[in-house]
């Protein structure tokens, strides 16, 4: 492995490895430079938009070329007022005329698309930054056009080449001439035929005139009150009739405003308004008090690292206002607590008794607490797993995140029980959970953990829990 | 100082250990004899927490560690050394390295010092020449010994010695005896060893302790197992005497 | 009936069991990764066998992956004239799929089999069992510096990989088979993302944690002398290649 009398095997490892890693990172580096998309570009450039009715297979980051030059590239795609309104980051050396003429085009055989601009005349004012481009051009218009356009002339080839044989030679000349003979056969038919139907065709037109003659005289009719339909237009009865239900409409409504009937009564009395309206209060706080007040059941598990096992929370929170909640919970803990024990042991006749650290496993500790919140700030106190204790915690995002520091079991001969978790709600009901357990402990307890939780309003609960007072 | 309570162990139908109960003194050297395959090692690996029993307790230094997770146990094991029955030396590490290990990872002391006490301590089984070497270059005898020197290179409260002198020739054996009972004397540690020298059992335990069946059967100060009439302990003390 | 359930039941409770304890080996060396001693030179140590020792055969295997794919390639571009594309798809194929899988596959054979080979013979030697009586957590010790190792080492020798291969290619395209070295480049430069090669470099960081951690895991739970061993060895071998593959195909999937 000797490399110009200098062997590798020399090297330390941490060399090896780093110059393992040097080597990898230029050659990272290298790709990346090479391929352009990582460029040392300072230049940002300007934006310009430009709507297309379509624009069908446009990706970001694709070129903007003028004459085949890049000049640029796609930086976003939208919809607006069902256009595609395309934002291009133009390379600010580059000078765009107000008449400039943006149109989609595809290349090669993979038919990527991308934008191709074509100046305007020298003489048109510049587009300043964040300005439009006026005219465009569909690619897929022109592409299908130019289809077409290709398919016609292929046809139109054909054509000329078949008529070109067969109009070609004396053989030709005879079949045109004998063509164009047919054609005057069939004109001459046609002719007789218009002549000897003259009678039946001047017999339908008068037909016809007839009858916009009798539409004529029936709506005259009407128009003067004659005739069924038209009578019924045209009595004044009708009208007078119409007129009177419209005016006694009018008295009902005018009694009710004036508080006349029982109806009016109803409506126009006072204490109806104002018993209404007391009902309605009643009924929005009743209402209310239900919108703020919730229970939630909630279980968590942490899975503590150390320790390798779960620790289990159920959780009643009883939450009467939006700012203040209660919280009764039962806690499974593995670790369990530490105890002092004696045992006492027979051997051979001596009885010896000794005084035991113990570790008890699955033991169930019980929390009741007190939560207030001001803010983004809530403040929590009272029992935590069997012991005195309090916490801060810190609501993010909405209350998505929550920050929790709890502080408790203010043992006199060891370091209290600090907590830090962070729960992040994702869905609702669903949150998962992560921290650092007992993390100044001085028993070697401390541990990280992560855990999830699901939690429910119940409602049924909460029903019955409104009415009572609190 | 450790106390076994009651300790069963099972291995899958065999049982092996069965509500064993022993008290080892602290700061004597405990021997335990017993039939080969009659789980010796597997007690000792209970002690150590490597084996957790089906039932019963584990109580070392007044620490109960039959539950404990595996972060306290390591903290209870700082007070430990041992040496296995086929050394259990790392293969990717030399000689040097192996008895340097315990002293790397639980002690600030500098490459110098460190290197001082792996010379003194290989100096002690006799191998100061092997440093360099890698334990796959070494004979059974020889690996057991670097096991021994890397079980008291802490100079650790509790040793575990796993059938130190089997595999060694007389005079060998001879001298790991002398060096055990120096050591424990100069430390003032808690010995357990376990052993099938018989001969040598009685000239280093304070105490001897005999496992059969799963139970201890007896336990005592060699005189006193000398003088048993415990059948088994008769037969095998004759047997191993021959 | 019953018997049958057993019969097909067993194994499907085998490999969810094994499911069950590779993820909880992760999870606990998650939790080792955070707290001291932090054993630096330990992590190097496997980062110089992990990466350093494996670029000869990543440099072999990458270089002769990009001629044979730039000769096959143009083989087939060439029915329709599209011999321009060879380099592109070379390039595309290089940096997103066979630079972090054959490198994948090569490094689990190299040294995932070692992993599982070593940490196997430790633990049926009891050399693990020495480490916990010096109180010396085992998968912090020898568990987490392997996969740390191979999850940092992996994407450097992927981007090896990658190169070797493209300028492998580049060689048969444009000094054999006379494809134009211009075009050749360009079109790499035109179709290549930047993005196609970070992703190949994550696939292969991905890869790197599960050989890792699967020859970790295969060791560590060895039983049964030499034998156990050999059977340890083989089985993390083709488990992390099983592995490796369908990851691959979900990663693709979420990828790109
Ligand atoms: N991990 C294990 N799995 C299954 N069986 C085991 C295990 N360890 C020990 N045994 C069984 O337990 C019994 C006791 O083994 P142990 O190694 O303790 O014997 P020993 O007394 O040390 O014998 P020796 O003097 O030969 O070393 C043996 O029958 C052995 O088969
Ligand atoms: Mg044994």
């Amino acid at each position: 492995m000797g490399i110009g009398g200098f062997s590798l095997s020399n090297l330390s490892i941490e060399a090896k490895v780093g110059v393992f890693v040097i080597i990898g990172m230029i050659i990272l580096g290298y790709m990346s430079m090479r391929l352009g998309k990582l460029g040392f570009k300072m230049d940002q450039g300007f934006e310009v938009k430009v709507y297309f009715d379509s624009a069908s297979g446009l990706e970001e980051d694709v070129s903007v070329e003028i004459a085949g030059v890049e000049v640029g590239r796609v930086s976003k795609i939208l919809l607006e007022d069902g256009k595609a309104l395309v934002i291009l980051r133009i390379d600010s050396n580059v000078k765009l005329r107000k008449d400039v003429k943006a149109l989609i085009k595809s290349r090669g055989i993979l038919g990527d698309k991308y934008v191709v601009l074509i100046q305007g005349s020298p003489a048109a004012p510049l587009i300043e930054p964040n300005g439009r481009i006026i005219s465009t051009t569909t690619a897929t218009d022109l592409e299908s056009l130019m289809n077409v356009l290709g398919d016609v002339a292929k046809d139109i080839s054909r054509l000329t080449q078949s008529f070109a044989n067969v109009m070609g030679g004396e053989k030709g000349e005879a079949s045109l001439r004998s063509i164009i003979d047919s054609m005057k056969a069939v004109a001459e038919t046609l002719n007789r035929t218009v002549q000897e139907n003259n009678k039946g065709l001047v017999k339908i037109i008068t037909n016809l005139s007839e009858f916009s003659a009798t539409i004529n005289e029936i709506s005259s009719k009407i128009n003067k009150g004659e005739g069924s339909i038209g009578k019924l237009i045209n009595e004044e009865d009708t009208v007078k009739r119409l007129n009177g239900t419209l005016a006694s409409l009018k008295e009902i409504t005018e009694k009710i405003n004036r508080g006349e009937g029982s109806l009016g009564k109803l409506i126009n009395e006072e204490e109806t308004v104002e018993n209404i309206n007391s009902t309605l209060t009643s009924i929005n706080d009743y209402m209310q008090k239900q919108e703020s007040f919730r229970t939630y059941l909630d279980y968590r598990g942490e899975y503590l690292f150390d320790s390798e096992e779960v620790k289990s929370y159920l959780t009643l929170r009883i939450q009467p206002r939006e700012d203040k909640y209660y919280l009764l919970q039962i806690v499974d803990d593995p670790s369990g607590v530490e105890s002092e024990t004696d045992i006492t042991t027979t051997t051979n006749g001596v009885t010896t008794t000794e005084h035991i650290e113990k570790n008890e496993k699955n033991k169930i500790k019980f929390s009741a607490q007190i939560a207030k919140r001001y803010y983004d700030l809530g403040l929590r106190g009272g029992i935590f797993e069997s012991t005195g204790g309090f916490a801060f915690d810190y609501y993010l995002f909405k209350d998505r995140l929550t920050l929790s520091l709890e502080a408790f079991d203010f043992d006199s001969d060891s370091n209290a029980h600090l907590k830090f978790k962070a729960d992040f709600t994702p869905f609702k009901h669903l949150y998962i959970t992560s921290g650092f357990d007992d993390f100044i402990s001085d028993k070697g307890n401390e541990s990280f953990f992560i855990g999830a939780g699901i939690n429910f309003l119940d409602d049924d609960l909460k029903t019955l829990l409104s009415n009572l007072p609190f | 100082m450790i106390k076994l309570i009651k300790i069963s162990k099972s291995f899958n139908s065999q049982k092996v250990l069965d509500e064993l109960d022993l008290n080892i003194d602290p700061e004597k050297i405990t021997v335990i004899i017993g039939q080969s395959g009659g789980g010796k090692s597997v007690l000792l690996k209970h002690i150590i927490g490597l084996i957790r029993p089906d039932s019963g307790q584990i109580i070392i230094d007044k620490i109960d560690i039959t539950n404990l997770n595996d972060k306290k146990l390591n903290e209870v094991r700082k007070k430990f050394g041992m040496l296995f029955q086929d050394a259990a030396l790392f293969d990717s590490m030399t000689v040097g390295e192996n008895v340097a290990f315990p002293l790397n990872e639980h002690t600030r002391l500098s490459r110098k010092e460190i290197n001082k006490i792996v010379n003194e301590k290989l100096n002690l089984v006799g191998l100061e020449n092997v440093i360099h070497k890698m334990p796959s270059e070494l004979s059974g005898g020889m690996r057991k010994r670097v096991g021994l020197a890397r079980a008291i290179a802490l100079d650790p409260k509790i040793v575990l010695f796993d059938e130190p002198t089997t595999g060694l020739d007389p005079i060998m054996r001879e001298s790991v005896d002398e060096l055990i009972v120096a050591t424990q004397k100069r430390t003032k540690a808690t010995f357990v060893i376990i052993s099938h020298d018989i001969e040598s059992t009685f000239t280093i335990a304070h105490k001897v302790a005999m496992l059969y069946q799963g139970k201890i059967v007896a336990v005592g100060t060699p005189d006193e197992i000398r003088s048993s009439n415990n059948s088994f302990v008769k037969r095998f003390i004759r047997d191993l005497r021959i | 009936m019953i018997r049958f359930l057993e019969f097909a039941g067993r194994p499907l409770v085998f490999f969810i069991e094994e499911c069950g304890r590779i993820m909880l080996l992760l999870l606990s060396t998650i939790s080792w990764m955070f707290r001291p001693p932090f054993r630096f030179r330990v992590i190097f140590k496997q980062m110089e066998f992990v990466g350093v020792n494996s670029v000869g055969v990543v440099l072999i295997t990458g270089a002769f992956t990009g001629m044979v794919l730039a000769l096959q390639t143009y083989h087939g571009f060439k029915m329709f004239g599209g011999e321009s594309l060879v380099g592109s798809t070379l390039a595309l194929a290089m940096t997103r799929e066979l630079g972090p899988v054959f490198t994948a596959l090569m490094v689990t054979g190299r040294v995932g089999s070692a992993m599982a080979a070593e940490l196997g013979t430790m633990k049926v030697t009891e050399q693990i069992d020495a480490l916990n009586t010096m109180s010396v957590n085992p998968i912090q010790y020898l568990v987490m510096p392997r996969i740390i190792a191979a999850i940092l080492m992996l994407p450097v020798l992927t981007i090896i990989s990658d190169f070797v291969g493209i300028v492998g290619g580049y060689f048969v395209g444009v000094n054999l088979l006379k494809i134009n070295s211009g075009i050749f480049i360009a079109k790499i430069i035109d179709i290549v993302d930047l993005d196609d090669i970070f992703n190949g470099l994550i696939k292969a960081a991905f890869f790197g944690l599960i050989l890792s951690l699967v020859g970790c895991y295969k060791g560590i739970y060895t039983i049964g002398g030499a034998e156990g061993v050999g059977r340890a060895t083989t089985q993390s071998v083709v488990l992390s290649s099983i592995l490796i593959f369908i990851s691959d195909y979900f990663l693709t999937a979420v990828m790109f």
